[in-house]
């Protein structure tokens, strides 16, 4: 039986609606934890909502997982847990030992425009981790992957946000990572960048232990890559399907569960039309 | 449609074991372990913020680093320029008096600039902190090298300055550097503290950025410490910075030790509340981060 990379369970993730709660909450939660008060985590105060709620999933080797969801589902949120980001309070996520995940939440962030793209080559390789010479070691697969070659002397900058989007998604990609989370940051760059990464994800998945979890609502480019669909609904895991033109029906359906029936089905006409 | 079971199904099938993010174990030794292997596995990016840091600020200014030395020597003219002028009466300092609160202010400055920048660190860096996984300690001692390296150039226009107004220095003025570090201490443990109250607690961080410019004021930085003014004296005698203020000045100026046993007290207490305080700091920080709002 083929073992998962990853495996989320019974993930649980409360937010507040108010600023002034969820700062309040946040000051309660620091003197709770200084004294060492315990607090039931699973009781929601007044104004909080649940933004994940008993979440359970297994990413294996191989698969490109696309979680759709609408706008304030969760997807976001749940990157962040998976990143380590976001500090896990209820459930667990569990993997195997020392493997590498990189997420790529924006493409711009970490790069600076007064510097060169070389300069920002080691900046944002740094953040993720890696040593001088791990970049230096990498930066010809930058180079080539990005194919900005002749404009890495150039500021940051200068470049367009396809340009960017090009050399924020290589120096990711040289992290050589075992799950690569990419969250919304294909929007920008150009069609053949984008075939390419696509292309790229396909191929990265088919090495041992790797897998990609793509968040996106371009249902277009899901229904192209993904192996695997996950629906996000209020922060709950309502669907989960390999048949990824069904899970993509049922996730624009959900989408329009607000309107009558009638409509529904005019509204779902559309879309299909546009996006499928 | 698979139905919400088939979910629950594949979660019952994993047999993997290991937490990939165990808990931060925050006892004494296993923390500094962790911060120190942290520090060395991120040392490339520490070196990355420091220079960004550094040369950043600098990158569209034709003089570029010239602008550390020219703001120090602003500074030299605006006191030379209060006291010729007879605005200040600052009692007997011992040395000349534009030496001498040249010399204290950029010790209060040091000390200050330290609790800005640790202060800050959560919520200048809160796109980065939003989007990567990294140890948060990376930030605080890049913060503190960027502010040693701004501090050390005006620190040597100082040195120049103070020999021009007839101050000469004995070999004691050689451990100057280490009589900053209480300074440094002090600055980092307070500014951590603020650092996350910034994030959820707004008012009382800006209360805190007041109540330590107010604080120069009732720290001999710019009279001497035996002023004799009644209300004063008392609260002078009891601030820490004053001995930790006044042992710095007086290492470089006079070759003495001003005040040891109170210095070495506070020095101590001190290093105690920066223990304290990191702790309070990695139990606290990852639950804040999630409070960031608007991002």
């Amino acid at each position: 039986m083929i073992k998962p990379l990853l495996s989320v369970r019974n993930l649980h993730k409360k937010f507040s609606r108010d600023i002034k709660y969820n700062l309040y909450y946040g000051l309660q939660g620091i003197f709770a934890d200084t004294v060492g008060f315990k607090t039931n985590y699973m009781k929601l105060r007044k104004k909080e909502f649940w933004g994940l709620a008993n979440i359970n999933l297994d990413l294996y080797p191989g698969e490109i997982l696309a979680v759709v969801g609408a706008n304030g589902s969760g997807k976001t949120t749940l990157m962040r847990l998976i990143s380590n980001i976001y500090h896990l309070d209820v459930g667990s996520i569990t993997g195997q030992p020392s493997q590498k995940i990189t997420p790529v939440f924006s493409l711009a962030v970490g790069m600076h425009p007064l510097f060169s793209g070389k300069e920002n080559i080691y900046i944002k390789g740094s953040m993720y981790g890696m040593t001088k010479s791990e970049i230096d070691a990498k930066m010809d697969f930058i180079k080539e992957f990005s194919e900005l070659e002749d404009h890495l002397d150039e500021p940051f900058g200068n470049y367009s946000s396809g340009m960017r989007a090009r050399l924020a998604y290589a120096i990711a990609l040289a992290t050589d990572p075992n799950i690569f989370i990419i969250d919304e940051a294909l929007a920008v760059g150009d069609s053949v960048f984008k075939a390419k990464c696509f292309e790229n994800m396909k191929d990265f998945v088919r090495q041992p232990n790797k897998a990609v979890i793509f968040v996106s609502n371009h249902i277009r480019k899901v229904l192209m890559v993904a192996t695997r669909v996950l629906v996000l609904n209020k922060g709950q895991l309502i669907y989960n399907s390999t048949d990824i033109k069904e899970a993509l029906n049922f996730y624009i359906l959900n989408c329009l569960d607000h309107l009558e029936e009638e409509q529904k089905q005019i509204q779902l006409k559309i879309v299909q039309e546009y996006d499928l | 449609m698979e139905p919400l079971n088939a979910i629950n199904e594949i979660s019952k099938n994993s047999d993997l074991q290991d937490s990939l993010y165990p808990k931060r174990k925050v006892s004494f030794l296993p923390l500094w372990r962790t911060i120190f292997k942290n520090i060395r596995d991120y040392s490339f990016f520490i070196h990355q913020l420091s220079r960004l840091a550094i040369i950043g600020d600098f990158k569209r200014s034709n003089i570029g680093i010239t602008w550390l030395f020219i703001a120090p020597i602003f500074s030299v003219i605006m006191w030379v320029f209060f006291n010729s002028a007879g605005i200040l009466d600052p009692g007997d300092t011992g040395i000349p008096y534009p030496a001498y609160v040249l010399l204290s202010s950029s010790i209060w400055g040091f000390f200050v600039g330290m609790y800005q920048k640790a202060s800050n660190i959560l919520i200048s860096r809160r796109n980065m902190i939003i989007t990567t996984h990294f140890p948060h300690e990376v930030l605080v001692v890049e913060r503190a090298l960027v502010h040693l390296i701004r501090f050390i150039i005006p620190f040597l226009i100082n040195i120049i300055v103070l020999l021009l107004f007839g101050v000469r220095f004995n070999l004691i003025a050689l451990i100057f550097p280490f009589t900053l570090l209480p300074l440094m201490i002090l600055g980092i443990a307070i500014g951590l503290i603020v650092s996350l109250l910034r994030v959820v607690a707004v008012d009382i961080a800006k209360i805190f950025d007041s109540g330590i410019g107010f604080l120069m004021f009732l720290t001999p930085v710019i009279y001497a410490p035996k002023i004799d003014i009644s209300w004063l004296s008392p609260i002078i005698k009891f601030n820490p910075l004053t001995y930790l203020i006044g042992f710095s000045r007086n290492v470089l100026t006079q070759g003495n030790f001003y005040e040891p046993v109170p210095w070495a007290i506070c020095t101590l207490l001190s290093l105690i509340f920066l223990l304290i305080v990191v702790r309070i700091f990695f139990i606290a920080e990852s639950k804040v981060v999630e409070r960031f709002i608007s991002i």
